[in-house]
């Protein structure tokens, strides 16, 4: 009987270490007895350079704010979405998070995001935000779900050597100059290639911003899907046209096997030398700088392709920093998203990103004036050309318009869909979503 | 009758109110304290195991199971209510289902009858003693340690059009002119990812049948020889029946196994162009990833229902034919 008693002891004590173990682990997050509070914060669109980047910004918080430690969670970010879906869900392990254009509107739904618009109340850094980065910081109700660190916006990658040797005088202005130009340095048998056509996995957005183009007196500018008089971009008839141009740079100016293209391949063709011209964001500035095959008086970058009415449609994406809805330390988490938006911070983070700026005095620094980043200030002191405007990319069924555009897109690029179909079927799928709203 | 009576003792539930433990000796009464004690602690063992396996793998396999009965959408957790067989509806209303549902037919029978005769030839190569053997079959067993996305990114550049390794050495053995766009035409692209396949997992036959033609006796094919019997005979009269068991199960394996495995076509081309490299399985992470998790899984029961089945009826084909056989 004794012996029994001395097993079940045991046997309680391991399963109440197991337990404490346990309970330990789960409940990492939170405030220790000396008053330091632990906030734990994931990024989504992780690699090596930028993690490196935001452990210093957090290291110079933690000077700063001694009384607050921050533990920073890299998840993959092929994953890291789900990742921090799951999180959230769980109601634990999150403080501050990455909050991406296409997730805000799922999170903020599920009652995942924290609305600080009483936290930031009183911020003083709201008044040095670029307009856009205010815009994208309120949602239409006037919540702050999110503050911006940075934008991402297209430009004309194009080598100049390319375009020299084939007798321009200058890098394309629009899609109709694009296609000419393209088709001119196109030669297969030297592996050489006008365009670096994007079939693959999002090869949907550059379609878009082609329409975008050809339409850009009639878009609404708070939804660039829709055109002032309320019907979609894709019922337009300039919509054919656009189509018509963008489907002949793949015909005549790239490689065939592009219809399988994603962003790899596409920044790959561009970085080798194999390739004239690449539509992309900011960030490829630095991947292209790295290139041993092209020098860096071989290319540069110009401002995004007009249509024929003169004028761009740039659909910024953006991101920023949020707080969850579970976090016991919203005003510390509420600080750290201050200090990151603010001051040396945020322009470091922007630089060392290739981001547009949400600063106003960050895009006037020298950084943004010269080499490739001059095609962005370009863009940004004519903003009646290139004209700012807003994707619906927050919609709930964001993610599956892009898989279902992505897959008619490459159907038309494979001959199994016509063009004027591809236009009633997005324009069909917009119009039902927009009547069910 | 003695040996019932003693039965009934040692049955921990005959305790309380039967008659034999009423007028049993103490010493019976110590056998059964003792016997209820070790219940325990075989339960005590036990239960970490069956704890685990419950949360780890029933649970989650109940819980995503009950999903595909819901509404059940990651961009708005607001209303999970539950839609009876709505999710089952849209997927066989969907015509890429008809599509995928063809194109795991094609990768699964497309990779596992080449994996099958290249295994079996390699693994009959290695069962001959030479020199350096070891380093061989360590050499030939290496891609089975690689992760099958990283196979897949490999071999996703290797049939890069412009850019890859085999159209160049298509094209300088001169069987080529112009580069194939592997990846971008639907036929091509399902060539590309099948090979890719096979390449990864002709080992994992290699490795299964090696074992088991090491356990086929040698006096086997002493008898065989002294009665005559050529190399071929051999093979289809000895090895293969001897090891016909391990075979069909590896099979078997090997089907579920490559029915439920979406890494190298995820890598290579995502199922695309339009759909035409997608399976089940692809399409079932292309449906969570626009948060869909209803219809995901509904596509998952309908993957399980299928292996169900079709072990069922191959389990049954393989006991007839030993019936026949024997």
């Amino acid at each position: 009987m004794k012996r029994g008693i001395v097993a079940h002891k045991k046997l309680f004590t391991g399963l109440g270490l197991g337990l404490a173990a346990a309970l330990a682990l789960t409940g990492c997050t939170g405030s220790s007895d000396d008053g330091t509070v632990t906030l734990q914060m994931v990024e989504s669109l992780t690699n090596p350079a930028r993690t490196d980047v935001i452990k210093g910004l957090i290291s110079d918080f933690e000077a700063e704010n001694p009384d607050i430690k921050v533990e920073l969670i890299s998840p993959p970010t092929d994953q890291a979405d789900q990742k921090i879906q799951q999180m959230l869900q769980s109601g634990s392990g999150v403080d501050v998070l990455e909050v991406r254009d296409i997730t805000v509107g799922p999170f903020a739904t599920n009652g995942w995001l924290h609305n600080m618009s009483d936290e930031l109340a009183d911020w003083s850094g709201w008044e040095n935000l670029t307009d856009n980065a205010a815009k994208y910081a309120k949602n239409a109700d006037g919540e702050t779900f999110y503050v911006p660190y940075g934008f991402y916006g297209l430009s004309l990658f194009y080598r100049t050597d390319l375009v020299e040797e084939a007798g321009f005088d200058g890098p394309p202005a629009s899609w109709d100059d694009l296609l000419e130009q393209a088709s001119a340095i196109q030669d297969p048998g030297k592996n050489q290639f006008g365009y670096a056509f994007r079939g693959g996995t999002n090869g949907n957005s550059n379609v878009v911003v082609a329409i975008e183009a050809y339409l850009a007196d009639q878009i609404d500018e708070d939804n660039a899907f829709k055109l002032t008089d309320g019907s979609t971009i894709f019922a337009a008839p300039e919509a054919r046209d656009a189509l018509k141009t963008y489907f002949s740079i793949f015909e005549e100016a790239s490689p065939p096997s592009s219809v399988a293209w994603g962003y790899p391949e596409m920044v790959e063709a561009f970085s080798n030398g194999s390739t004239a011209f690449l539509l992309q964001d900011p960030e490829v500035i630095a991947t292209v700088g790295q290139s041993e095959a092209i020098g860096a008086d071989q290319w540069n970058t110009a401002p995004l392709l007009t249509g024929p009415t003169g004028k761009a449609i740039q659909p910024m994406a953006t991101a920023g920093w949020g707080t969850a809805e579970a976090s016991e330390h919203k005003e510390e988490a509420a600080k750290l998203i201050a200090f990151l938006s603010e001051g040396e911070a945020s322009t470091t983070f922007a630089e060392q990103n290739s981001l547009v700026p949400i600063l106003k005095d960050a895009a006037e620094s020298e950084f943004y004036k010269t080499g490739a980043w001059a095609s962005y200030v370009t863009m940004n002191e004519n903003p009646d050309t290139y004209i700012t405007a807003v994707q619906p990319r927050d919609s709930a069924w964001w993610t599956e318009w892009i898989q279902k555009s992505d897959s008619e897109l490459q159907q038309v690029l494979i001959g199994q869909m016509t063009q004027e179909e591809l236009l009633e079927s997005w324009d069909a799928y917009w119009v039902e979503k927009w009547k069910n709203e | 009758m003695q040996q019932k009576v003693t039965d009934s003792v040692e049955r921990p539930s005959a305790d309380a109110g039967a008659p034999v433990a009423l007028h049993g000796s103490t010493a019976t009464r110590r056998r059964r304290s003792f016997t209820v004690r070790k219940g325990l602690a075989i339960l005590a063992f036990l239960a970490p195991a069956i704890v685990f396996v419950t949360v780890f793998i029933y649970y989650p396999m109940i819980s995503g199971s009950q999903m595909a009965f819901r509404n059940w959408n990651l961009t708005n957790l607001t209303d999970t209510s539950w839609v009876g067989l709505k999710n089952f509806e849209a997927i066989f209303a969907d015509p890429v289902f008809y599509t995928v549902l063809w194109n795991t037919v094609v990768w699964v029978f497309g990779s596992i009858i080449p994996q099958f005769v290249i295994g079996f030839a390699i693994a009959l190569w290695l069962r001959r003693r030479f020199r350096f053997r070891g380093l061989y079959q360590a050499l030939i067993f290496f891609p089975w340690a690689i992760s099958g996305f990283l196979i897949g990114i490999l071999f996703r550049w290797m049939f890069n059009s412009e850019f890859g390794v085999i159209n160049d050495l298509l094209s300088k053995v001169g069987l080529i002119d112009t580069p194939i766009p592997w990846l971008a035409d639907p036929g091509s692209a399902m060539v590309a990812v099948t090979i890719a396949n096979v390449w990864y997992g002709v080992t994992f036959f290699a490795i299964m049948i090696l074992a088991a033609l090491q356990s086929v006796p040698e006096e086997l094919f002493e008898a065989g020889s002294l009665d005559g019997a050529g190399k071929a005979r051999m093979l289809f009269q000895i090895t293969i029946p001897y090891i016909r068991v391990t075979l069909g199960l590896t099979v078997l394996l090997r089907v579920i196994w490559i029915f439920n495995f979406p890494d190298i076509i995820w890598a290579m081309t995502g199922g695309g162009p339009a759909n035409q490299t997608h399976i089940m399985t692809t399409w079932m992470i292309k449906t969570t990833q626009r948060g869909d998790y209803g219809q995901a899984s509904a596509i998952g029961l309908i993957v399980v229902a299928i292996l169900i089945v079709f072990s069922a009826f191959y389990l049954l084909a393989m006991r007839e034919k030993k019936e026949v056989n024997s």
